[in-house]
Order: structure tokens, then sequence, then C-alpha cells
């Protein structure tokens, strides 16, 4: 392939969308859905809804016994029902305004750059609230660098879980990663081993009730495998895949069928409906599980997440 | 004797012409039955027992056990299987309260007041189901010929009442304890009939009051035995070390049932684990033989990374030289102390890798094999995990040799738990306690004790004795301590309940026994000159996605040598393998999907297993922080 770091972006600036185009992707941003609404790799689909800041996670046991997601449920309804309230795009850097009609009407059907940065904000709904912002920044390999910031608010309860939250199309064949061996919480890692680890499925790991699982901590990269799209075109059923990369700091990662309220919703496994997309989740902060018992102590305090603090992280996801 | 159904109702009659507990060695006829490990003194009753099920006292079946009963509507079951996994008991899992919660009101006999006797409690409680249970079965020929033939059932759940051939035999409590009755007088050629009549709670229910799955009926094996003229009824075993901790400090103490003073000869013998004599005597058979602290130089010691063990030969012999029965078991070196407040084996400091074991199988609750066991020492070796407390009642014979062969230090529990007769909803309310200090409630429990003693006491493995679980404490859980201080100075007693009532902790458990004391509480007891070295009888409590923070408390096993360890809760979750109503699929459920209330729900899944025993993520955990200790 051509020296790929002169290769340049196209931007599509679109009524309703920002799309970002280059050679083997495509990438469309909406402004209505307040999120990257297509993320297409050598002609495969990754996403089904836009990504959003995650905040929940499925109620733990020890969760339930201390009281947690009492104090916490405000971030079961922001997760749920964030609301993006601002765009800003910005191009090679700078700026620009927000590209819809008629301000689009400017712009040509070649307009190309090094790179382009697209800034969604949502507003939490907490009382009191706050904000976070999503931040992919695009150039023209198809690299898109990610950067989540959640912007701290005295008076809120503590948070769940910190993250960006991918829901793809179909359930994956598995995925691999370089990091711990097995499940690892903040509190619970040591015993993790450092590796490469392959996946076959999307396991829910089978507490008797079903709760937030199958964290791996301390992540330089995870790439999830899928055979399957939804276009009634694909007939192929080759492995395809798609690769997030650490940017900076390690992150953590689950790769479920399930987000964290369908999983809170169920009393058994076999309640969960059948696995049909992939729901991962990068987090840039994990609560600690705890484990002195089950009916009121708490988390130790290290493995908090504070809600009046700011809370950022970073991550890429590869290009083609 | 008749029997009366009120002794379901009186704390005071728990056995009922049982044979008192001995010590669990097998014996066989000859070097070939012991090679094969197959007794030709043993006759195995488990199989298909005709069987039939009343709701409630009122409507059994009087008078089954007569031969001529007309027994034409009976179902079968299967010895072991609980009442409730064969469909006719309805599955229940409770924690703390009591299983009649909310449905019928009950206060234990005398602990309100002498006068509440508790009169039709349980002999009329509508909640208290029966399973009548009977089979025929002809003697062996070798069992016909032996002096006596006796019956053992190994666990039967909650009481049980005996007959053998229309005659009234015996009557027995505690579930986990093997009861044993003589059946010599009632035995007759051809076809004998063997009738048990199952009841699914008595005044035992107040103390089996256990964190789990509820269940009823004969859940353990049950088997004949014949015993010859001449027989070792009994056998203490002492491999203790004298001070050097190198020199074997050994004592055997036989007790020999003799009919008619027969004569004869009983040769002791020790060899190593290949084989090589190391000692042999012979002495004239009599009531009781002894070998009092003969001493062996520079011994193997037993301990966990190297679970060494002799084997003890004793060899019966009648007049003529005849082997009369063959009795082996293996034994280790081994001294168990306190010294300076810290407990000791062979002279180190003891830090146990623990857990906290339930019998458990998804498919068959409280009936387990040999292979779960098998499977379960396999995980604990691969997890570093070096001691297990029987959590809460002395488990299958079978368990206690494995873990001497295995090298797990034991805390071997009694069968006692009473905890909803003090802690209510979290708050510890002793107005009803049992045991307490009742007198009327004393001998049940130290009888519990004295079984869990003489059954186990020759297994190496146990370092411990462990008087119950949370059941408060008081001059009953006393006598207990006091019954295993009489009977036994090579191993110290354990009992966290104390904690609870301090006005006894001069009189009950040699150790500082919590659960669930945060890393931060243990270190303030450690900083301010406690009497007893610390244990966590239960720490970590493994619900669902948990065991987060292990590493405050591995942090205090290096900076306080007074702090030794603890017993992870729990091994396996309990859980019922199904099918699924919906899709068919196998499925595993808990407390409250059998429609059984009140409940406590999921809260009977905190192992470190799931139920079909593949582990659990946290697993990985335990074997990192245990790693750094093997001892």
């Amino acid at each position: 392939m051509a020296n790929t770091s002169t290769k340049q972006v196209q931007i599509i600036y679109g009524d309703a969308t920002l799309g970002l185009r280059g050679e083997g992707f495509g990438y469309i941003f909406s402004y209505e859905r307040g999120g990257m609404e297509s993320l297409v790799q050598h002609g495969k689909e990754w996403l089904y809804r836009t990504p959003k800041p995650t905040f929940w996670r499925a109620t733990t046991d020890n969760d339930r016994g201390n009281g947690f997601s009492v104090k916490s449920a405000q971030w079961l309804g922001t997760d749920m029902f964030l609301k993006c309230t601002k765009v800003d795009v910005a191009v090679n850097g700078n700026a620009i305004e927000l590209p819809i009609s008629p301000e689009n009407n400017k712009y040509s059907n070649h307009e190309f750059a090094d790179n382009v940065t697209i800034t969604f904000t949502y507003e939490t709904l907490t009382v009191p609230a706050t904000t976070v912002t999503a931040a992919y920044t695009v150039n023209g390999t198809g690299k898109i660098k990610v950067s989540v910031d959640y912007h701290g608010k005295a008076g809120l309860p503590e948070l769940p879980a910190f993250g960006l939250r991918f829901i793809m199309p179909t359930a994956a064949k598995g995925f691999n990663y370089d990091g711990l061996s097995g499940e690892t919480y903040p509190d619970r890692m040591a015993g993790g081993e450092t590796g490469h680890y392959t996946v076959d499925g999307l396991p829910v790991t089978k507490y008797l009730v079903p709760q937030e699982c199958g964290m791996h901590m301390q992540t330089k990269q995870v790439t999830v495998i899928r055979n399957r799209t939804l276009d009634n075109t694909d007939h192929d059923n080759h492995d395809f895949n798609l690769t997030f990369l650490q940017a900076g700091q390690s992150f953590a990662f689950s790769c479920l069928p399930y987000t964290a309220e369908e999983l809170e919703n169920a009393t058994h496994i076999e309640e969960l409906p059948a696995p049909r997309r992939t729901v991962l989740t990068v987090f840039g902060a994990v609560r600690g599980v705890g484990g002195i018992d089950s009916w009121g102590a708490d988390v130790e305090q290290q493995y908090h997440i504070s809600a009046e603090e700011d809370h950022s992280f970073s991550f890429a996801i590869k290009g083609v | 004797m008749k029997p009366e159904l009120g002794w379901l109702d009186d704390p005071q009659t728990f056995r009922v012409n049982q044979l008192p507990a001995h010590s669990d060695h097998r014996f066989y006829q000859s070097d070939t039955d012991l090679a094969t490990g197959q007794s030709r003194f043993t006759q195995s009753l488990d199989g298909t027992w005709q069987f039939k099920f009343a709701k409630q006292p009122s409507e059994r079946p009087v008078g089954f056990y007569e031969p001529d009963y007309d027994r034409s509507d009976f179902d079968t079951i299967t010895v072991p299987e609980h009442i409730e996994i064969a469909g006719y008991g309805r599955l229940k899992y409770i924690n703390t309260t009591y299983p009649w919660e909310g449905k019928i009101y009950r206060r234990p006999a005398y602990a309100l007041g002498q006068d509440q006797k508790g009169e039709g409690m349980f002999s009329d409680g509508e909640d208290n189901y029966v399973g009548a249970y009977l089979r025929t079965f002809t003697l062996n020929p070798e069992l016909r010929k032996q002096q006596r033939v006796v019956v053992q059932f190994d666990g039967v759940e909650q009481a049980m009442y005996l007959w053998l051939n229309g005659q009234f035999v015996g009557y027995a409590e505690d579930s986990f304890s093997q009861s044993e009755f003589d059946l010599t007088p009632y035995l007759k050629d051809g076809e004998n009939l063997i009738a048990v009549e199952v009841f699914k709670r008595s005044t035992a229910a107040f103390i089996e009051d256990q964190d789990m799955f509820r269940f009823s009926g004969i859940f353990r094996s049950v088997r004949l035995v014949g015993q010859p003229a001449i027989h070792v009824q009994d056998m203490r075993i002492i491999g203790n070390l004298a001070d050097d901790m190198t020199t074997g400090d050994f004592s055997l103490k036989l007790q020999l049932n003799r009919h008619d003073n027969a004569k004869g000869n009983v040769k002791v013998a020790i060899m190593d684990a290949d084989g090589n004599s190391l000692f042999d005597t012979t002495e004239a058979v009599n009531d009781d033989v002894e070998i009092n602290h003969k001493m062996f130089k520079n011994v193997h010691l037993w301990q966990h990374t190297d679970p060494y063990l002799y084997q003890l030969k004793v060899t019966v012999l009648d007049e003529q030289g005849a082997v009369v029965e063959i009795v082996p078991y293996q034994f280790g070196f081994r001294r168990v102390e306190m010294k300076n407040k810290i407990m000791l084996l062979n002279g180190k400091r003891i830090v146990l890798n623990g857990v906290n074991r339930h019998e458990w199988d998804a498919k068959s609750g409280r009936v387990i094999s040999v292979d779960d066991m098998k499977q379960d020492l396999k995980t604990f070796k691969e997890n570093n995990i070096n001691a297990v407390r029987t959590c809460h009642y002395p488990n299958r014979i079978e368990w206690y040799y494995l873990c001497d062969q295995a090298g797990i230090y034991m805390m071997a529990e009694n069968n006692l738990e009473s905890h909803g007769t003090w802690q209510k909803m979290g708050a510890v309310e002793p107005s009803y306690n049992v045991p307490g200090s009742l007198p009327e409630w004393r001998e049940a429990v130290v009888d519990r004790a004295r079984s869990n003693y003489e059954v186990f006491k020759n297994h190496t493995a146990i370092l411990f004795w462990s008087l119950g679980n949370e059941s408060y404490a008081g001059d009953d859980i006393a006598a207990m301590n006091a019954f295993y201080k009489e009977h036994d100075d090579t191993r110290l007693v354990h009992y966290e309940g104390v904690c609870r009532n301090r006005k006894y902790e001069d009189q009950i458990s040699d150790m500082e026994s919590m659960m669930y004391d945060p890393p931060k509480e243990i270190a303030k007891y450690l900083d301010n000159d406690p009497k007893k070295p610390f244990v966590d009888c239960e720490f970590m409590h493994d619900m669902g996605n948990s065991l987060g923070g292990m590493s405050s408390y591995d942090a205090l096993i290096d900076k306080y040598p007074m702090y030794q360890g603890g017993f992870i809760w729990d091994f396996i979750d309990q859980a019922i393998e199904t099918k699924d109503e919906v899709t068919g699929q196998t499925v595993l459920r808990y407390g409250g999907d059998f429609d059984d209330r009140h409940s406590d729900y999921e809260f009977s899944g905190d192992g470190l297993m799931f139920a079909d025993r593949t582990p659990k993520p946290a697993l990985q955990e335990v074997k990192y922080y245990y790693g750094k200790h093997i001892n």
C-alpha cells in the first residue's frame, strides 16, 4: 500500500450527517442521533446504534447488598436516556461552523482534510446535571482516535462505571485481546496473568443472577471478530474484524451480547434474550466489585469512582 | 420398647437404642479383601426402596413396617436421595430464618420457660412430612456367620425410626452423623424386612438451621455390617511429635468387643508408606489393648506440602491363629499446638488458605459422589487451597480420608446451627436462643460433639474441631468445648459464636474467630494485645461477581503473626439443575425458584465454583493470593 500517512480523508458535508470517507472505510456521524452512526471498514458495518457514554453496570450481588444501586440510581436513567446537546466539528484542528444546511452549501463534492474531529456533548439526567464529551478524530487511514471526558460535579452520587458503549449489528464470533487473563476488576486483578487471549463467542459469566461481568482490565488492544452482517446483499460469511487500540494508557473493556440494562432485568441467565448483538464497551473507569460481605460492606474506597471529579480516557479504533 | 411420636417434640430424646459412636475404621477378612478395598463384612442397602410419602404425621401409614401391612399403594425411591429431589417434597432454600417462617409460629421447647414443652409442635406439625421407607434383604452368607450384625445409616435428615421384621429397633436425630443400630436380635434366616420412617422435622430443626437447601430423607448410604466374635469396636491413634519435632510419639488404644470373652491375639504393625516395617507387636486379646508413647526417630512429618502417611495394620487372630479381621489405617505424624498465642503445625505457624465447603452436587443436592470429592481436591490443589471447614456439619466419611491423603487442613465442624433463634433480620436478639444454657438441650448438642469426635478422631488432617456455626453461646456450647478438651489434647477447638457473647470467651474456642470482619477491624483487634490468635472462619463472601479486595486480607498475614488466615465463603454455589419450564434447556435454579417462600433467593450462590463445578472467574485471584503463603 502507498504511504498512508499522506492520505487525506474525504469529508461529505451532509444535511443530517457528517460523512468521512477514505480507501476502505466510510464513517457517518449523525447530528440527530448524537453520535457515530456508521463505521464501515471493507464494506462491513460495525455500528447498530450510535455509541454513547455509559454509566451503569448491572447490579452485582454486592451492589444490591450494600445499597449502591439505590444510592447511584440516577446513573441508570442517564445510561438509558442520555441526550446529546451539542455537536462541534473541527477540520485539521480548526473549529468550523456546524456544517448543516444552509451552512454546508458552501462545500463541494471533493472536500479533503488531514484530519477531522467531531465532538458530541451529552448532558446527564442527574441532579445536578453535568456534561460528557466524546470526540472522534479521523485521519486518512481511517484511524479513529476517541477521547471521552466526564466533567465532575459536586453532589453527584458515585459512578457505577464510565465508558463508551458500541453496539454492533450482529453477535461476534469471538474476540481476542492483549491484557489480563480471565475476568478482572480493579480490586480483583492480581491473579490475572498478562498475555494474548482468545475468547470464543460472547460469554456471559453464569452468575446465578445475571450481573456486571466480563470486565478485562489493563488491555492494550482488543479485536472483535464477526462473520455476519445485517446487509441483505452480503452473502459472505468470512471473518472480518475491528480493533480497538490503546492510545496513551491501557484501557478496560467488556465484550458481551447485552447492555447493562438487559442484564439488569434478568433474574436468571436463561431469561436473557437470544444473543444477537455485540456490546463492546471501552471503560475509562471501573468500580471494584468488593467482597468483604454481600449485605452491606462497601467496595474499598480506592476502588470507587467519584462523580465529583473529572474522568478522561482515550483509545483508538484501528484504520484500514 | 414402643416408639413414641412425642420424641420429635422432645429435645432430650435424640437417640434411642443407637450404638455408641466409634472410629470410622474399616475392617476386612483377609489381605486379599484389604487389597481390593471390598470388605466381605459389609452389605450395601443402597438402591431402590419402597416408599410412601405423607404430607403430615397424621396422614402417615401407621404400622407400615408390619410384615403383613398392605403396601400395594407404595411408590419407590432411591437410597440415597433427598425426598425433595425425588419430587415428593418441595425444594426450599433459606438462610437464617426457620423454614416455617410466615407459616407456623414455633418457639423451641423450654426456651421461653420450663412449662413450654412444645408438645405436638412437630409430632403434629402440619409441615412435618413423612417418608416411609422399606425394603427386604437376605443376609450375605459371610454376614450370617458373624457374631453381630449392625445397620449403619450415614445420613438421614432429620429424624428416623427404625424397625426390622416388624419390631422396633431405634430412633435417631443428627442428620449428618452416622447412626448405627444392632439388628442381631431381630434378624431371621431368609428374607428380612427393614423399615424406616423419616420425619422432615423434629426438635433437631432448631439446631440444624444451616444456610442451605432444606432437604429430608435418607441422603447417604445405608449398609449392614457383620462383626466377628472378636472385633475392634473402636480405635484411637495418636501420631504426635516429641518436642524435638522429629521424633514420632505414637499411641494406640483399641477397644475390642469379645463374644464370651473369646481369646486370641492382636498383632499391631506399623509400616512406612512403602510398606517397610517399623514396628511390630503381638498382644493377647483383651477388652482394651494399648500402646503408649512408642517413639520413632526421625519420622517423615505430615503437612500440606508433603502429606506423608504411615500405615497401621491391626490383625485380630483367634486362638488357633486364624485371621479374624484386619483393620488398616493410614496416619501421619504431626503436632498441633498453641505457643505464644500462635497456632503451630510441626512447630511452624499455620496460615490457613481455606475454603468453607458445603457438600453439593447440582443434580442431587447434598448427595455427593466420591468423584465430586476428588474433583474438589483437584481444584484445591490447583488453586493453592490448603484448608477446609466442613461447614456446617460432618461430611461423608470418605472426605476425611481423602483430606488425610491430600494434606488438607481440616476444621471438622459439628452439625449445629441455631441461627434463627438469636439473630433476626441481622440483629442479635437471643431471646429464645437454643441450645443456650438450657439443660434440656445440652445432651443433644454434646452428643453431636461426641459423634463428630468419636467417628473422625483418627484423621490426621483434622487440626481443629469446630463446635458448630452461628448458634450464639451459652453453657451448652461451653459443654461441647469441654468435651473436646477432655478427650483430645492433640487438636485445637474453634467456635465463632462466642464473639457474640463475650461472657464465655475464656471457656469456648482457642482462637478468636470472626466472620466477614473488614481487614481494618481485624488489624484493630491484633493491635490491641489480644488473648487469642485470629482466624476468619468465613471471609471474602463470593456471592456472584465478588472477591474484590483480597489483598487487604493478604497483607495481614505478613504483618501479624497472630493472624492465621481463614476460610473463604464458600467453595461451591448451591443451585439445583433442572429443566427450564419454557425452553427445556438445562438450567440452574436457586431459592424461590420452586415457589418456596419465605426464601433468601440467590444468597445460596456464594461459591468459588458454580454449582456445576465449573470455576468462577474469581478463582484465579484465590490462586494468586493463596499461592503467596503455601505452607
